[in-house]
């Protein structure tokens, strides 16, 4: 696993949502609720990763308890399952925004 | 899906007291024959905390076991009292075995459940796929 990679998602999670809230600012707050779910969700999604990579170095190097591994690896494979599925579906929904004929 | 993930922080903590137990079973078993040694009896109880999820189970405290030392007789023994007698160890391997044996299913149960949790979330994932 790189750990670059979950970095530049905890950043994603971090900085992508700024210029987004200031957008869903004035129109109605149901928008940004949304946007604030995502925001949460997109955090979450990097702590899980970042507990993963972090319960990895601790059993290959300290010899920590491999079942808090094996429970770190399973929650982090299912958070990149579910989000990777996420994305294949809003990009999927965008394409076909864009197949429309004008 | 934190359904799934405490799901599986449960699964994985009865992994973990299993595996506790059955570190205690392997003392007993190699101190089956050390004179004076009692065997040491674990407990489970449900774990307590704030950022616990609810269900968990831990090991508690060791006790040792107070039934009385079989008394064994051999003179030549060092340790031997005048009588010729010198305390030996409560294990009985035949309570060990079934101990260690209802360790190991208790542990392949625990695993079974954290691999369907694994399987019930990858079809969820599936499902939304499609």
């Amino acid at each position: 696993m790189d750990i670059r990679n979950s970095l530049a998602i905890a950043a994603y999670g971090q900085t992508g949502l700024r210029p987004q809230g200031q957008m869903l600012a004035d129109p109605s707050s149901g928008q940004m609720q949304a946007g604030q779910i995502f925001a949460n969700a997109v955090e979450r999604f990097g702590a899980t990763l970042a507990e993963g990579e972090a319960q990895s170095i601790a059993a290959m190097t300290t010899g920590a308890d491999p079942h808090a591994l094996v429970t770190a690896l399973a929650q982090t494979e299912l958070a990149v399952e579910t989000a990777v599925t996420v994305r294949d579906r809003v990009v999927e929904a965008y394409q076909e925004i864009l197949r429309m004929p004008v | 899906m934190t359904d799934f993930s405490s799901a599986l922080s449960v699964a994985a903590s009865g992994m973990r007291s299993q595996a506790e137990r059955i570190t205690h079973v392997s003392e007993n078993i190699a101190n089956a024959d050390t004179p004076g040694y009692r065997r040491k009896v674990v407990s489970f109880e449900p774990m307590r905390g704030f950022d616990q999820a609810q269900g968990m189970v831990q090991t508690g405290e060791v006790r040792l076991d107070r039934r009385e030392l079989p008394r064994i007789y051999d003179p030549g023994h060092p340790m031997a009292d005048e009588t010729g007698h010198y305390p030996g160890s409560n294990v009985d391997m035949v309570v060990e075995l079934s101990d260690a044996r209802e360790a190991q299913r208790s542990y392949e149960a625990n695993l079974r459940v954290f691999d369907q949790i694994r399987q019930m979330s990858s079809s969820l994932n599936d499902l939304l796929r499609r």
